[in-house]
């Protein structure tokens, strides 16, 4: 197993060294939306002094936390996985002995994940010049924590956008539904604004959903902003997820896999 | 005439494309209005925390939104499809039909892909801006109203320089088909007033990839804060830059050389 996944590794290493050059594309959307909500909040909090408790401070140093967090949490199954029930080039990965998603797929996202994150680092680093976080309140048992938490967001978003992805085998066609739940995880996530900021009912469904593990937990996490009852609670939120949404990403793809017709192959 | 006969040709083939996707058409209206929904709420959280940004009051951003709409209208139903179509012809050599036809290729290659069903988000556009401008009481004399008119007409022709100049790039970079993201990416930016980002920032969607020209721009103009000089220099700047733009579709189609064929 661990060979494939070696081999695997060097042929999607190989595929993604050739779109190099599209990097910079993938890190400017990456960049743009959190520098615009950075500069929106930090402009109100510079003007009024603070926002709900949080100052002009606090608004950089939680987007300069969620730019990782999204780098870590984040997938592109979507992109690399829907078109090949499209056009029906999932038949080749489907006579192979292992699961195409948790194998193929899976890789591809890592291989993706390393590329960008080489093109990251520096950028990160020169906004880190620009707008002069304050990383004091971080600790170290904030940072270990994080790091569980940012693998379990992972995994539960990548199963949960592979299981919408393989929606596809029904309806062949799945951007829009995808559309969607991005407007979902924008929404509940912590994306937009500290969730704390967020209409009061907006943060009790959160609170139980798993999109908070994308981003406002693990940068609460690393922040040092959540006391030991919340810490526990968003593991325990986000292990079920895991559950469930293993649970979910078996049977769509299941019933899916037996659905595929293998359209224009 | 010419080209109004072709634009209404272009119209009736895209309409006939588009009702073949009759469910996807509807679906996407209905994404269209979350999306609107969703704006709608962050303006209102925002607006929640603070009575101005950026020297700006919830009306005027209401109004900004649907600038901004308009802006992404253009992106949406226009840019988006005829780049698609257009970097498939570069790479499959159809573009050399495209440049036997009797009317000049730049319009050819940049309006004869319309997605119609965006174009009732013109309506929404229009709806936030009049009502926006309600909110923020100001008073928009019919001189400030028709430089508006003019400010969106040029800020929208010179990011479609803009595109021009990058889609032709593809005529010495083949490999260049990632043309138009660096618009669609800096695009967000125009949702909130210029003035709230920092200076290098501001630097960048005013001159490098002029969306607040698109934007700010044209609302300022609403608002009556541009003196008649600068409206001057903005109308002279599309003018230019629309210049410029058709020089180098020239310059690139002279360096096409055809592929497969």
């Amino acid at each position: 197993m661990l060979n494939i996944f070696k081999r695997l590794w060097q042929v999607n290493w190989a595929e993604q060294w050739q779109y190099r050059a599209n990097l910079i594309m993938y890190l400017l959307y990456w960049l743009v939306s959190p520098i615009i909500y950075l500069s929106v909040w930090t402009s109100i909090a510079s003007a009024k002094g603070s926002v709900n408790g949080f100052t002009a401070g606090d608004f950089v140093n939680y987007y300069m936390i969620l730019l990782i967090a999204d780098q870590f949490t984040s997938n592109i199954v979507i992109h690399n996985f829907a078109y090949k029930i499209q056009d029906g080039s999932l038949s080749g990965e489907l006579v192979r002995p292992i699961h195409p998603m948790l194998t193929n797929t899976l890789v591809n996202n890592l291989a993706f994940k390393a590329l960008i994150l080489a093109g990251f680092t520096p950028v990160w680093l020169v906004l880190t010049l620009i707008f002069k976080p304050d990383f004091s309140g971080v600790t170290w048992q904030g940072v270990l924590l994080s790091i569980p938490a940012m693998l379990l967001g992972f995994i539960v978003g990548f199963l949960l956008s592979a299981a919408i992805t393989s929606l596809a085998f029904w309806t062949t066609r799945v951007y829009s539904l995808h559309e969607f739940y991005f407007a979902v995880i924008l929404l509940f996530s912590g994306q937009f604004v500290p969730l704390t900021l967020m209409p009061k009912i907006v943060q009790d469904i959160a609170q139980y959903l798993p999109f908070q593990l994308f981003m406002y937990y693990p940068i609460q996490l690393i922040l040092g902003k959540l006391t030991t009852a919340q810490i526990i609670q968003g593991f325990v939120v986000g292990l079920v997820w895991l559950g469930l949404s293993i649970l979910f990403f078996n049977f769509v793809w299941r019933r899916g896999v037996k659905q595929y017709s293998a359209v224009g192959a | 005439m010419h080209f109004l006969k072709l634009i209404s040709t272009f119209l009736k083939v895209n309409i006939q494309m588009s009702l073949a996707y009759r469910a996807d058409t509807v679906v996407n209206i209905l994404l269209n209005i979350m999306w609107l929904g969703w704006e709608l709420l962050g303006l209102s959280i925002i607006f929640n925390n603070t009575t101005t940004l950026g020297g700006w009051g919830i009306g005027e951003l209401i109004a900004l939104l649907g600038v901004f709409r308009l802006i992404n209208t253009m992106m949406a139903s226009i840019i988006w499809p005829n780049t698609e179509k257009f970097n498939q012809s570069i790479r499959d050599g159809s573009l050399d039909y495209t440049l036997l036809q009797p009317a000049p290729s730049m319009f050819l290659v940049t309006f004869s892909r319309i997605t119609i069903w965006r174009m009732w988000d013109l309506i929404l556009s229009i709806v936030l801006i009049v009502a926006g401008v309600r909110m923020a009481g100001d008073v928009a004399t019919p001189l400030n109203i028709l430089t508006f008119l003019l400010l969106t007409v040029s800020g929208a022709i010179v990011l479609y320089s803009l595109w021009i100049v990058l889609i032709a790039f593809t005529f010495w970079f083949t490999k260049f088909d990632n043309n138009v993201t660096i618009l669609q990416a800096l695009l967000d930016a125009g949702r909130y007033p210029v003035s709230v980002y920092p200076a290098w920032v501001q630097i960048i969607v005013t001159y490098l990839v002029p969306i607040a020209v698109a934007t700010t721009v044209p609302l300022q103009a609403l608002r009556g804060d541009l003196t008649f000089g600068r409206v001057l220099i903005f109308l002279a700047v599309s003018i230019v830059a629309a210049w410029v733009a058709s020089l180098v579709w020239k310059a690139g189609i002279q360096r096409y050389s055809g592929a497969s064929s």
